[in-house]
């Protein structure tokens, strides 16, 4: 029964893609629309495996360094702001209307502001990724930090635990299942982010690439770069779930 | 049995603000348990019971009174130096999800910096005591509701607390675990002579474990203090013909019938 069911999550989704494809496929083959608006799913692919190592790969590794270092700091950076914060109560309260707003804003409009102070450099992409990926991975783990049982706080009171053991030993782990919430939430706006500051610095990264094909009327590669970034989204998200997987094990 | 005082509360009353009203939970509750005592507390819900166990056990500082321990007067609760003399049991099982049943019984020698072999062997022994040696390396998630209560007894057991403190600490089982429970509870006192102070809803339940019972009214005072001289011998399955269980049983269902009213 249980083996039945982990394969059916696999292949739902897979059978769920395939046929939206295949409508895809059939609509672009009856209707005839013009290729430079929506391109046939095969052409997309082919010319995406054609072209991939030749035009983008230098764009696909900028891009993903862009995304990696950014999400890399934004965990540490993210967690350790809401444990500071869960300290007091009147902060976190203080703090929550602040960091829903900066999870709302999209953060590529400090592109041109930070490009003024650095130039055109990797390191203001990477600041817009932290800028967007930070809050949502605090505000989930500050819900995690200030949510804990009574019971299990009254637990650490009976044993006069301090500040520090109680945080290590309760309302840390007892967070995790929020904390990921955020840290997956988190790996898609780094990708999102990372990709809107292409868009917004220009001549570098996927993002850039997908406003220059578009521009070009090179529509197949716009959409094959999309899938490219989907792709770093999706595969990024599948390895924070598995770890999570491992980690959180006493949720099913 | 030789008497020693364990701890005597005086005059310990507990008044909760609730915003401009106060609501006055514990007023001048006078108490004192010997050493090896198994105190049974009945009382309606929300006379505070759980605030007076929370009180005992450190959790909660009166708002008014003292607490003698050790011939030491402790005006502002029980302080921290103190709270390795309490084990405390939770309706709740309340223990941590992600630690394995050894784990958490591990828990509290790590708060208590209680390290070396000898901890090491009680968390074993601790365990056993509770018939649970074969579930050390078992998740909370995977236990049985009657298996986490027995975790959570044994936790409170692991650094070798003077009293154990529980409150309703069969409420959430079954009728069939709870009456087993009860019966091991029984024989873990006469294992360990340790003082035990639980909180509980049932007569019967408290008639089979105690050493001494006491009843609470809706206003949080002690109406009523029994001495449970019901014989050890005849704590068994068998406890319900014996004729001095039946005598208390009547009179207590009497008391508690008439609070409720
Ligand atoms: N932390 C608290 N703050 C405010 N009121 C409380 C608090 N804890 C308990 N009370 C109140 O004190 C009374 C007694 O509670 P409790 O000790 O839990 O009763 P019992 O365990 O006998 O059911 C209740 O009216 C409850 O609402
Ligand atoms: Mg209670």
């Amino acid at each position: 029964m249980k083996g039945n069911k982990k394969w059916l999550n696999i292949v739902s989704p897979v059978i769920l893609l395939i046929v939206i494809l295949v409508c895809w496929e059939l609509y672009v083959a009856v209707s005839g629309i013009d290729a430079r608006i929506l391109p046939a799913p095969h052409v997309i692919l082919s010319k995406l495996g054609e072209r991939f190592m030749r035009d983008l790969s230098g764009d696909f590794l900028y891009t993903i360094q862009v995304i990696l270092i950014g999400y890399c700091i934004s965990i540490p950076s993210g967690i350790l702001l809401a444990a500071l914060c869960s300290q007091s109560k009147l902060v976190t309260k203080a703090i929550t209307p602040v960091l829903i707003l900066m999870v709302v804003i999209p953060m590529l409009t400090l592109v041109p502001i930070l490009q003024l102070w650095y130039g055109y450099v990797m390191k203001v992409r990477i600041i817009v990724v932290i800028c967007q990926a930070v809050p949502i991975i605090c505000l989930n783990t500050l819900r995690g930090f200030t949510k804990v049982e009574t019971a299990k706080r009254e637990l650490f009171r009976s044993m006069g635990a301090g500040r520090f053991k109680t945080f290590v030993k309760l309302i840390f782990p007892n967070a995790l299942p929020q904390v990921f919430v955020g840290l997956k939430l988190g790996c898609i706006f780094s990708t999102i982010a990372a990709m809107s500051a292409d868009l917004a610095a220009s001549n570098e990264g996927l993002g850039s690439r997908i406003s220059v094909y578009s521009g070009m009327l090179m529509t197949d590669m716009a959409y094959g770069t999309i899938i490219v970034v989907a792709l770093i989204g999706i595969v990024l998200f599948m390895i924070v779930a598995y770890i999570e997987k491992k980690v959180v094990i006493w949720i099913k | 049995m030789k008497m020693k005082e364990l701890m005597r509360l005086q005059g310990i009353c507990k008044v909760f603000d609730k915003g401009l009203d106060e609501l006055v939970c514990l007023d001048d509750i006078n108490l004192t348990i010997q050493e090896g005592e198994y105190v049974c507390i009945l009382g309606p819900s929300g006379c505070g019971k759980s605030t007076l166990l929370k009180i005992i056990g450190g959790i909660e500082k009166p708002t008014l009174g003292s607490i003698v321990m050790d011939e030491e007067v402790f005006e502002d609760g029980i302080p921290k130096s103190h709270l390795k003399d309490f084990g405390f049991v939770f309706q709740q099982h309340n223990l941590l999800e992600w630690r394995t049943v050894q784990k958490n019984l591990r828990l509290n020698l790590e708060i208590f910096r209680l390290k070396g072999s000898v901890w090491e062997k009680r968390v074993e022994e601790m365990l056993e005591i509770v018939g649970l040696q074969d579930y050390a390396n078992i998740y909370p998630h995977e236990l049985s509701g009657g298996m986490k209560q027995r975790t959570g007894i044994a936790r409170a057991l692991v650094h070798d607390p003077k009293v154990l403190i529980m409150d309703q600490p069969f409420g959430a089982l079954d009728a069939i675990t709870r009456n087993m429970l009860s019966y091991e509870m029984l024989d873990i006192w006469k294992k360990t002579q340790k003082t035990m102070i639980m909180v509980t809803n049932s007569v019967e339940e408290a008639l089979l474990v105690s050493s001494r019972i006491l009843v609470m009214n809706k206003k949080g005072e002690f109406i009523s203090k029994i001495v449970n001289d019901v014989p050890l011998k005849a704590r068994d399955e068998k406890i319900a013909y014996n004729d001095r269980y039946n005598e208390l049983r009547k009179k207590l269902d009497d008391i508690v019938h008439e609070i409720q009213e």
